[in-house]
């Protein structure tokens, strides 16, 4: 999915938070964006997710304005992942119901993406008990399930240990190259930015 | 001081000796306030969760007048629900002044606020990250509604249990439509308030008992599930 953005302005009260003349975030590829805390990084991705609709501006998915078509095919993981007081399974599973698949479409699709994350040991775990690096492999695997074709991630490394945050770049980068989806990661981290992204902007 | 201890002595005794019109008065009364909490509760949690997600101009007072409508005196939804009910008034054809279904209706509109107006809070408060990951998940705006509602559903149990509490402990709307007719409509409360203007206290503090019974049963029962969840 192709992203453009042309000038966008987001305020809160009466400050300036962001202000991009043009943007383009190309189709299959993963962009990293990087910068300063406070430069606006989170609003933007939230801005492109459809959480936040208070701007001034256009974005345009592959030429479309957002509407709930576009909305189903892309998805967020937040910094802190907030998972559903069900089962891990139970939480992959969301998605994928939504989208009117039946339980035997849905089975090996949650098993597969368990056993891409290394997670099949908490398949029957409450997901809101899971520490802070399976919450997020959780989180990327509930994302990542129904194969979207722009993946944003916000922070989705901070806080975890260096073995979890391998898997989850890894699962990244195989998710981009295998489906070709579009991936936006905002980062502190520009070493993550250099390893993962095609392109990296910094704010 | 005597006759207090006395009052419960017998009050124990009329407990346990399961006497016909104790009982018959205390199934009127949860039938009465568990149908009212169960319709509240179908009405407005999901209208209380619509509402608390929903950005709109005009939700601060929205806001306040919810709240304001949770405290609702019980003896003035008697009096309008007695009004509508009343032969001259305009429901009045349906014949429903001094029944069971009377009741029901009248502790029904007087906990709606109440299950409305702590849900429509508890939403606001915690349904705006949920609404989000759901947005990010592809679900509209009734899966949003649905999952909200799983989500809190052990602080919407309370709620509904505070409903129930409010409900089968007031006295004032059930008095007025029901009118305490004995084997008819006589409830916990209204009997209470009979029994004290007679002075027949061991009546009134049995019926006061089973009133906090039923109170602890259900809180418990509630601090139970979500201790297991």
């Amino acid at each position: 999915m192709e992203i453009k953005i042309n000038n966008l302005e987001k305020y809160y009260d009466s400050r300036k938070v962001l202000d991009i003349d043009s943007l383009t975030i190309e189709k299959g590829k993963i962009t990293g964006i990087t910068g300063p805390n406070g430069c606006g990084k989170t609003t933007l991705l939230n801005i492109i997710a459809g959480l936040d609709k208070d701007y001034k501006g256009s974005i345009t998915y592959d030429g479309l304005a957002l509407n709930r078509q576009v909305a189903d095919k892309m998805t967020l993981v937040f910094q802190k992942p907030y998972l559903f007081k069900r089962t891990v399974y139970e939480n992959i599973e969301y998605p994928l119901k939504l989208r009117g698949m039946n339980k035997s479409e849905i089975r090996p699709r949650i098993l597969d993406i368990l056993k891409r994350l290394e997670i099949e040991n908490l398949m029957e775990k409450k997901a809101h008990l899971l520490s802070g690096g399976e919450s997020q492999k959780v989180a990327l695997a509930r994302a990542l399930v129904f194969n979207p074709e722009l993946l944003l991630l916000d922070e989705p490394t901070s806080n975890i240990d260096p073995e979890a945050i391998e898997i989850l770049e890894r699962e990244i980068l195989r998710f981009n190259q295998e489906t070709g989806g579009t991936v936006i990661i905002v980062t502190h981290n520009l070493e993550q930015s250099r390893r993962l992204g095609h392109r990296i902007i910094e704010m | 001081m005597d006759y207090i201890l006395q009052g419960f002595k017998e009050a124990i005794k009329l407990i346990f000796s399961l006497d016909k019109e104790v009982i018959n008065i205390v199934s009127l009364s949860i039938i009465v306030s568990t149908s009212a909490t169960i319709l509240a509760s179908l009405i407005s949690i999901p209208l209380a969760v619509y509402f608390g997600i929903k950005k709109f101009k005009g939700k601060r007072l929205f806001s306040r007048i919810t709240y304001t409508l949770m405290s609702i005196p019980s003896v003035i939804v008697g009096l309008v629900v007695a009004i509508l009910l009343s032969r001259r008034g305009p429901l009045g054809y349906l014949d429903l002044l001094y029944t069971k279904k009377a009741m029901i209706i009248a502790q029904t509109l007087l906990v709606i606020p109440l299950v409305f107006g702590l849900t429509y809070g508890l939403t606001k408060s915690r349904g705006d990250l949920i609404e989000k990951v759901a947005f990010t998940l592809g679900a509209n705006r009734w899966d949003t509604i649905i999952l909200i509602i799983r989500e809190l559903k052990i602080d919407i149990l309370v709620n509904i249990a505070t409903a129930f509490s409010r409900a089968i402990s007031e006295v004032g709307a059930v008095m007025i439509v029901g009118g305490n007719i004995k084997g008819y409509t006589r409830v916990i409360t209204t009997t209470i308030s009979m029994m004290n203007s007679m002075g027949d206290y061991p009546m009134a503090i049995a019926l006061g008992i089973i009133l906090l019974i039923i109170s602890f049963v259900i809180h418990s029962l509630i601090y139970s599930y979500s201790q297991e969840d």
